[in-house]
């Protein structure tokens, strides 16, 4: 069964085409990195498929549904620019908004979910931060906190854009480890990476995008120099 | 001093002020961290032209008709800001100089122009002027009802919507990835701003009024970064310079209630900016 399934993804930003054509799929249970060089558009395919970005033309299907028939089951983890860092608010009640997404009208959080809170901010290893303010932690840190925020909402599907990058080392062992503890259990996991030296270590799944899609599958058939080569040094589109 | 304290006009006045201003610095710490606390001063200043044209049109003081013209323009001001931000290159600061301005002056020409005009003679205009202004001394009974009912209003608004109000406000995109409606959050963001900008134009008038819905939140970020905590402390910073301000306006003749409020609210506010928790005193001695 395939998690996401994109058809024909098109998507230009003032009439400057970022993704051309794109058809891709992610099978369930996999750990897929997406690959490419700066302004390959990666970023772009992430927030077009969360309908952050309006594509010129596509179809995206989460588990077989339009997207929002789906997000319950889906957990995204920004680079943070979209957040407010001033706002007045603890390590420990962002993430328990994780919990919010099926929460209707005059339901309160309730004790079981602030217990999914904190297991959710011990697997990223912050209990001691969880009341301090958001601003207040380092780089790694923050980004420990929204992946724990997605992990508290229990999603099948984990979206993350660049979740390593300008984290130290222990955050990224930390993150990593866990991943590969949700795959265990049966999760998907789609990631934006940069660091084409970590991959096989991992990731099982690759998709090496320049604009369009260059290859995509199994990492030990689609990691050749050969697409490596192809996505970093041609301009596909111009 | 007991004489006042029990003087039936200032228990009107302060209560009406501690009310309007309380729910005021709730919604007011949205705003804030929205980084929309000058949207608040110019959608303050914009109902100005809608209260005289209220008055022109209906050839009434009726505070219902002028409230509703004074809705009608903040709207509008909003909307205009809203346009010039989104299909232009000026950016907002300057958008909301233009629109503050543009109204405010409108709606002072307007008043010039009934001034003595013989249309307009046969209606006392005496009372138009507090709204630039406010006089609180002219608040009554019934003015405190209506601020308390809508205040009301506005506080079950925030309740309701408080997880959608936080997480919206904190991260916009995650919002929206939860299934928040962000232009929904906004629009009923913006339907308490002006509702409360509305109710206090009497009492507090166009140009003074945003302080209500700002100071209070700058003040208590001084203390906490929770915003539960930020909301209550607001809310008293708010109630205790109303009531300091409506009793000192009250004791000394001459100096009207609304600035005497905002006087103590930017009182608190600077004393707590040097030597609150998280004042710049603080901050000495941590480094």
């Amino acid at each position: 069964m395939s998690v996401v399934r994109i058809e024909d993804l098109t998507v230009a930003y003032d009439d400057k085409p970022v993704l051309w054509d794109i058809d891709l799929e992610i099978s369930s249970n996999s750990i897929t990195a997406i690959v490419g060089p700066n302004g390959a558009g990666k970023s772009t395919l992430l927030k077009c498929i969360l309908n952050f970005v309006k594509p010129l033309s596509g179809k995206v299907s989460f588990f077989d549904k339009p997207l929002k028939n789906s997000l319950d089951k889906i957990a995204y983890v920004p680079q943070h620019s979209s957040v407010n860092w001033d706002f007045p608010i603890s390590v420990f009640d962002v993430v328990l908004m994780g919990r919010y997404s099926g929460i209707k009208l005059f339901k309160r959080i309730n004790k079981e979910e602030k217990e999914k809170a904190m297991n959710a901010l011990s697997e990223m290893n912050l209990l001691d931060l969880k009341d301090r303010q958001i601003s207040e932690l380092s780089g790694g840190q923050k980004q420990r906190v929204f992946i724990a925020r997605a992990l508290c909402k229990q999603a099948d599907l984990l979206i993350m854009d660049e979740p390593l990058a300008g984290v130290d080392k222990t955050s990224e062992k930390i993150i990593m480890d866990k991943m590969k503890t949700l795959k265990e259990e049966g999760k998907t996991i789609i990631c934006v990476h940069h660091d084409l030296n970590t991959l096989k270590q991992y990731f099982d799944h690759i998709v090496l995008i320049n604009r369009i899609v260059v290859a995509s599958g199994k990492i030990d058939e689609i990691l050749t120099k050969e697409n490596i080569e192809k996505a970093y040094s041609e301009v596909i589109y111009e | 001093m007991s004489n006042i304290l029990f003087s039936y006009d200032f228990q009107v006045v302060a209560l009406g002020t501690m009310i309007l201003a309380m729910s005021s610095a709730v919604v007011g710490c949205f705003s804030v961290y929205k980084g929309q606390s000058l949207i608040g001063d110019a959608i303050g200043h914009s109902t100005f032209p809608g209260i005289i044209l209220a008055f022109m049109f209906f050839q009434s003081k009726n505070p219902i008709l002028l409230t509703i013209g004074a809705i009608i323009s903040g709207g509008l001001a909003y909307k205009i800001i809203q346009l010039i931000e989104s299909n232009s290159k000026i950016k907002l600061d300057a958008a909301l100089a233009i629109v503050l301005t543009g109204f405010f002056g409108f709606g002072l020409a307007l008043k010039s122009y009934i001034q003595g005009h013989p249309q307009y003679s046969n209606i006392s205009q005496s009372g138009l002027k507090g709204y630039i202004f406010g006089v609180a001394a002219f608040i009554t009974k019934a003015d405190v009802l209506i601020i308390a009912i809508f205040s009301i209003f506005v506080l079950v608004l925030v309740f309701i919507f408080y997880e959608e109000l936080v997480i919206s406000t904190f991260d916009k995109n995650y919002a929206k990835t939860i299934g928040i409606n962000n232009k929904i959050i906004d629009l009923i963001l913006l339907i308490m701003m002006i509702t409360l900008i509305s109710l206090g134009l009497k009492s507090v008038g166009a140009i003074l009024i945003s302080s209500f819905l700002l100071i209070p939140c700058i003040c208590a970020n001084q203390y906490s970064k929770n915003i539960k905590n930020v909301l209550f402390i607001s809310m008293f910073v708010g109630a205790i310079s109303s009531f300091l301000g409506s009793y000192f306006s009250s004791a000394i003749k001459g100096f009207s209630t609304g600035p005497m409020i905002i006087l103590f609210m930017c009182f608190f506010t600077i004393f707590s900016m040097l030597f609150g928790k998280y004042g710049i005193f603080k901050r000495f001695i941590k480094l």
